[in-house]
């Protein structure tokens, strides 16, 4: 049996006002305060997306028609450009190892200070600022931490005789896209600290102190209690920090621009370059690209919250 | 009869009131690299400030970017229809005179004023799209002391031999000083320098022209011939072992101040940075600074040959409401005594006609060195980055421009990879 007076959306007059549910504000008073941020996401997101969307299957004259191509740019983009796979390869490295390095040693940062070690105060303050300064700077103090001839890393192997490790850490193909990997997660370390410190601290007490009673170290305890009970805080970090670096960009950009030989080569510097660097106003290629890796994320989360997703719900 | 033509008279008295109180307002908006390059800023303030005398109630108001940035911001205004009245552009960027942005400018221009080799870089369809303002030659730069202390002199055409320069650069090296200075860690060009002139003394104008258009293969034993030779230089430790990273104004200060290099192959926009007072990172006073030849291989088919190029250029939207207007005021730089005014302040050619010997002052010596340098020479108009397009253009930043010279790939596998990317177009 229906409700002849429920409209579409369950929209209902009460009285001579039009509500969502009898006992909510007037549908005007909603729709006032929604359109706002709805016109502004309509705008600067859904537009752009299904603009991209659409992009990636024309080709763009500026003053003229768009030209319909189909799945031209995608044939194109997969079967004959070596640079986009290089990007995708690069890509694909730094995702894989990046968010278990940001996480582990946030994890690992955040037990220290759990633990009281000493100078805890100081060491969460120096530990976390990095998040707070911008890339621009970060990549140029980095930039000048590998400088070949004077980087504090060069002079320090210089001065206790290494001098035949050094190198131009940024300018070699086999060093320039761990050490910019490295630069990211000194970055990010900071923030992955910050969560895993506030997971740490929500964790009831009587656990750990049952697993005292029982005679359980510090590493015990992190590795059988902590880590586990923290594992939802763990899986979304990890998460997030794929997703971060599947779009890496900026860092990438002002320390190498994804050189040399495309050694630091990202899908998003790639798309940068294709797009304003490339000589062309069409951006339909890049947009392509841009689709294509925008699936990819897609399914790598999604595989991701699969494959850790939690089949017993902790109780505590 | 009377009482029509007097409403006539006041209708048109009244127009052209309305025609100049809109002139009054009008703001025309100028887009511009350079934000860091004091002369070239006033000598543009010099042009605004003359254009605006001639024009009261036009203002033209400067916004000052570094290059890339300053490309990205034009390609999303101008496709937006948001674009600046006047901006800076480069004869590279045919892709604005594809797609119907600029406005020609022959009907605009005094061309009278300006050099014909330079129009012609902006020649398109018969139409030229820009006023040529900055114009370069490529020169290496040596520390001339320093060339003496390591027992090499050159010979009066300033032009070492090919086995004489290897020479000079293996003692340089041995030395401890590093024999070319040179870094590509923020532009996609300066690391290419050396090598493109050795490549273009060897095969000729015709023939090098037919390389950057893809007609030409790198695997040529020409080609090959000139690249072996740079690879005998990269191997005798040419380049500093930063080469890499270092950015365009480190290499500068490298090679005249700390540590100090024998030689930079640079643009002749080298006095932009070098003539700036030491304390801003220029050169020091008494720097001995001298102008060689690159070296040509035995058999070259062109040893006089070297590498002009237009640069920083200025253009009118053409979509612009103000276009004739913007027109107007790149006027005001096409006449001579703006061409002397640019050698004075920014001490670097350019495609206005001007004459050299109006320089005076601390850098007349220098202008002369360089017509010296420059009077025998033939020229290739462009340079490789200014005329390679798409991912054959990407491959020579990678490859010819970095890898290459700091000993990453061979000449073999750099043509190799040169071939495959320019000839998928």
């Amino acid at each position: 049996m229906t409700d002849a007076s429920v409209g579409r959306w369950g929209i209902r007059p009460v009285g001579r006002v039009l509500k969502i549910s009898p006992d909510g504000p007037p549908l005007s008073t909603v729709t006032m305060f929604l359109t706002p941020a709805l016109l502004v996401y309509l705008v600067f997101t859904a537009y752009p997306v299904l603009r991209t969307f659409y992009n990636s299957v024309h080709i763009l004259h500026p003053r003229a028609a768009d030209e319909y191509v189909g799945m031209q740019h995608y044939v194109q983009m997969t079967t004959a450009d070596p640079t986009f796979w290089v990007a995708v390869k690069n890509t694909m490295i730094w995702a894989g190892f990046a968010p278990l390095l940001d996480v582990g040693i946030g994890l690992i940062l955040a037990i220290c200070l759990y633990a009281k070690a000493p100078f805890a105060r100081f060491f969460r303050i120096a530990w976390f600022t990095p998040v707070l300064i911008s890339y621009v700077v970060v990549g140029i103090l980095w930039m000048w931490i590998y400088n070949f001839d004077w980087g504090i890393l060069n002079g320090a192997l210089r001065a206790v005789g290494l001098e035949n490790w050094t190198r131009a850490w940024l300018g070699e193909p086999d060093t320039a896209l761990v050490a910019v990997m490295i630069t990211h997660t000194w970055k990010w370390a900071g923030f992955n600290m910050v969560v895993c410190l506030a997971a740490l601290s929500a964790l009831p007490k009587e656990v750990l102190e049952a697993a005292e009673l029982d005679n359980c170290n510090w590493f015990g305890k992190a590795w059988f209690i902590m880590i586990p009970m923290i594992r939802p805080t763990l899986v979304n970090l990890l998460i997030l920090s794929l997703i971060g670096k599947m779009k890496i960009f900026d860092l990438v950009w002002i320390m190498t621009q994804g050189g040399p030989l495309w050694a630091t080569e990202t899908v998003s510097t790639y798309v940068y370059k294709r797009a304003f660097q490339w000589q062309t106003f069409d951006l339909g290629y890049p947009s392509a690209i841009a689709v294509f890796w925008f699936f990819v994320v897609l399914i790598a989360v999604m595989a991701l919250k699969y494959a850790f997703r939690q089949r017993d719900k902790l109780e505590y | 009869m009377n009482s029509a033509i007097r409403a006539a008279a006041l209708a048109a008295v009244t127009a052209l009131t309305a025609v100049s109180a809109a002139k009054a307002d009008t703001e025309l908006s100028l887009w511009s690299h350079w934000a860091d390059q004091d002369s070239k800023i006033e000598f543009i303030q010099a042009g605004i400030e003359k254009f605006q005398a001639a024009h009261p109630g036009v203002t033209v108001k400067p916004t000052w970017y570094q290059k890339n940035p300053l490309f990205a911001a034009l390609k999303g205004a101008l496709q937006a229809g948001q674009g600046p009245d006047v901006f800076y552009c480069e004869p590279a960027q045919t892709e604005y005179i594809d797609n119907g942005f600029l406005l020609p400018l022959d009907d605009h221009l005094d061309m009278s004023n300006i050099e014909e080799w330079a129009a012609n870089s902006w020649r398109h369809d018969g139409k030229v799209y820009a006023l040529p303002l900055e114009a370069y030659t490529v020169e290496i730069y040596f520390n001339t002391e320093m060339l003496e202390k390591l027992g090499f002199a050159l010979p009066d055409d300033g032009q070492l031999s090919a086995a004489d320069f290897k020479k000079l650069v293996e003692a340089a090296a041995g030395e401890g000083i590093t024999p070319i200075v040179q870094g590509a860690g923020d532009r996609p060009f300066p690391g290419a320098y050396l090598t493109h002139e050795v490549l273009l003394k060897k095969i000729g104008i015709d023939a090098y022209g037919e390389l950057l258009a893809g007609r030409k293969k790198w695997s040529d034993p020409d080609v090959m011939e000139a690249l072996d030779y740079m690879e005998s230089l990269i191997k005798a430790g040419a380049y500093p072992r930063s080469f890499a990273t270092m950015k365009l104004g480190e290499s500068h200060y490298y090679f005249y101040s700390n540590p100090g290099g024998l030689m930079l192959p640079m643009g002749s926009w080298y006095t932009s940075r070098a003539f700036n007072s030491p304390d801003q990172g220029g050169q020091p006073e008494d720097f001995p600074l001298g102008i060689m030849q690159a070296p040509a291989l035995d058999g070259s088919a062109c040893p006089e040959c070297k590498t002009a190029n237009i640069g920083g250029s200025f253009c009118v939207n053409a979509e612009s409401p103000n276009a004739e207007l913007a027109a107007e005021f790149l006027d005001a730089f096409a006449d001579p005594e703006m061409g002397n005014l640019w050698l004075k302040k920014v001490l670097v050619q350019t495609g206005i006609k001007s004459d050299a010997s109006t320089v005076s002052g601390p850098h007349a010596d220098y202008f002369k060195m360089l017509e010296a340098a420059d009077k025998n020479n033939k020229f290739f108009q462009g340079t490789p980055h200014a005329i390679l397009k798409g991912q054959c253009l990407e491959t020579f930043k990678q490859v010819i421009n970095v890898a290459f010279p700091a000993g990453q790939v061979g000449a073999g596998q750099a043509a190799q990879m040169m071939d495959q990317a320019c000839s998928a177009g």
